[in-house]
């Protein structure tokens, strides 16, 4: 289990315990937070991996799959450390991997559902759904949504370059281009006051898309 | 005529920085080059500048001339932007080598890892089905 966390010594805690109490091994990235995030989860039992400063979550990720790949891992999940996502829908989605012989299972609240979502929120999902789907031609139901299990495979096959948010754009393009496959699976998001805080902005959707265009024309 | 030498100085120091620039964006590079050419052309040639100028709704070939420079800067503007973000992606990789070693999973290993695993997933299974990190 991969947890990319940054200031999240309130939150990580509780999704590190609920997940020891399920049985999973835990990695936590921590991305140069300053509120002492990477003691919180040496304390709850995490093996913890620190970048040196704020590199962003999808580097986060990237390390935290190398590291879970090089820990010779059969299965990678990745899931929120704001506490948004219910670690105990995790099991369905290693079971989707299973049943469907697919190498990626990745959340999709639009199948499951969500509890106080914005109306802003849902529209820019909407948007970025739509998006995702004309630039990777993947029919996802759900973008930007951190709750994901893959095989070694899969995870082997992922190498992100975008450091920050455009990752979560930038995977589902990757798992398009591996040709492996994948499947949905319904979970539900709580959105709270935390999580809206430290979660992102609408502006933040333009920056995500300078993001992708510079990688674009970059060879 | 001094104007002239200037500029063409100016839009001829482009045309190494475009074919630099190809070599990491493929779009911009001929961009900054075949803008860089038709200013020179313009710059020598007025005639033709006023003729295309009008052709296009502006009203002097001089600021035809005056865009298309203006239109370089923003390209050059543009590879900067992309290259510094490169600069980035290479930082962010070190220090995520960095970390990976501080943490005991170094790099190299990691790289050997994922090459027997890559083979693993050539010769098909997935490995033992039991629950890892």
């Amino acid at each position: 289990m991969v947890l990319a966390a940054y200031n999240e010594a309130v939150t990580l805690p509780i999704v590190a315990d609920r997940l020891r109490s399920l049985g999973y091994g835990i990695v936590c990235i921590d991305d140069g937070s300053t509120d002492g995030t990477a003691i919180a989860a040496r304390r709850s039992g995490c093996e913890v991996v620190v970048h040196p400063f704020n590199l962003g979550q999808g580097a986060a990720l990237q390390t935290g799959l190398e590291y879970a790949l090089g820990r010779d891992a059969d299965y990678v999940c990745t899931l929120d450390s704001d506490g948004q996502h219910d670690p105990g829908e995790l099991p369905r989605l290693l079971e989707a991997l299973d049943r469907n012989g697919a190498d990626f299972a990745l959340g999709s609240r639009f199948l499951g559902g969500t509890i106080d979502m914005p109306r802003p929120r849902g529209l820019l999902l909407s948007a970025a759904i739509m998006f995702t789907r004309l630039t990777t031609g993947l029919r996802v139901t759900d973008t930007h949504n951190g709750m994901r299990a893959m095989t070694q495979r899969g995870a082997a096959s992922i190498h992100l370059l975008q450091e920050r948010m455009a990752h979560a754009s930038e995977i589902l393009a990757q798992i398009r281009r591996s040709d492996l496959p994948m499947v949905e699976v319904p979970v539900t998001i709580a959105y709270t006051a935390y999580s809206l805080a430290k979660g992102q902005r609408a502006s933040s959707a333009f920056r995500v898309l300078g993001d992708l265009a510079a990688g674009m024309l970059r060879r | 005529m001094i104007a002239q030498l200037f500029l063409s100085l100016l839009l001829l120091a482009m045309l190494p920085y475009g074919l630099v620039a190809a070599r990491r964006t493929p779009f911009l590079g001929p961009t900054i080059g075949l803008a860089a050419v038709t200013g020179l052309y313009f710059v020598w040639w007025p005639q033709d500048a006023n003729k295309l100028a009008h052709l296009v709704g502006i009203g002097r070939g001089a600021d035809l001339v005056l865009y298309l420079w203006v239109l370089l800067s923003m390209l050059v503007a543009l590879n900067l932007h992309i290259r510094l973000k490169a600069q980035a992606e290479l930082t962010t990789k070190l220090a995520r080598a960095l970390a990976l070693l501080e943490s005991g999973v170094g790099s190299e290993g990691q790289e050997s890892e994922k090459q027997k695993m890559r083979g693993r997933a050539h010769s098909g299974g997935a490995g033992d089905p039991t629950r890892g990190l």
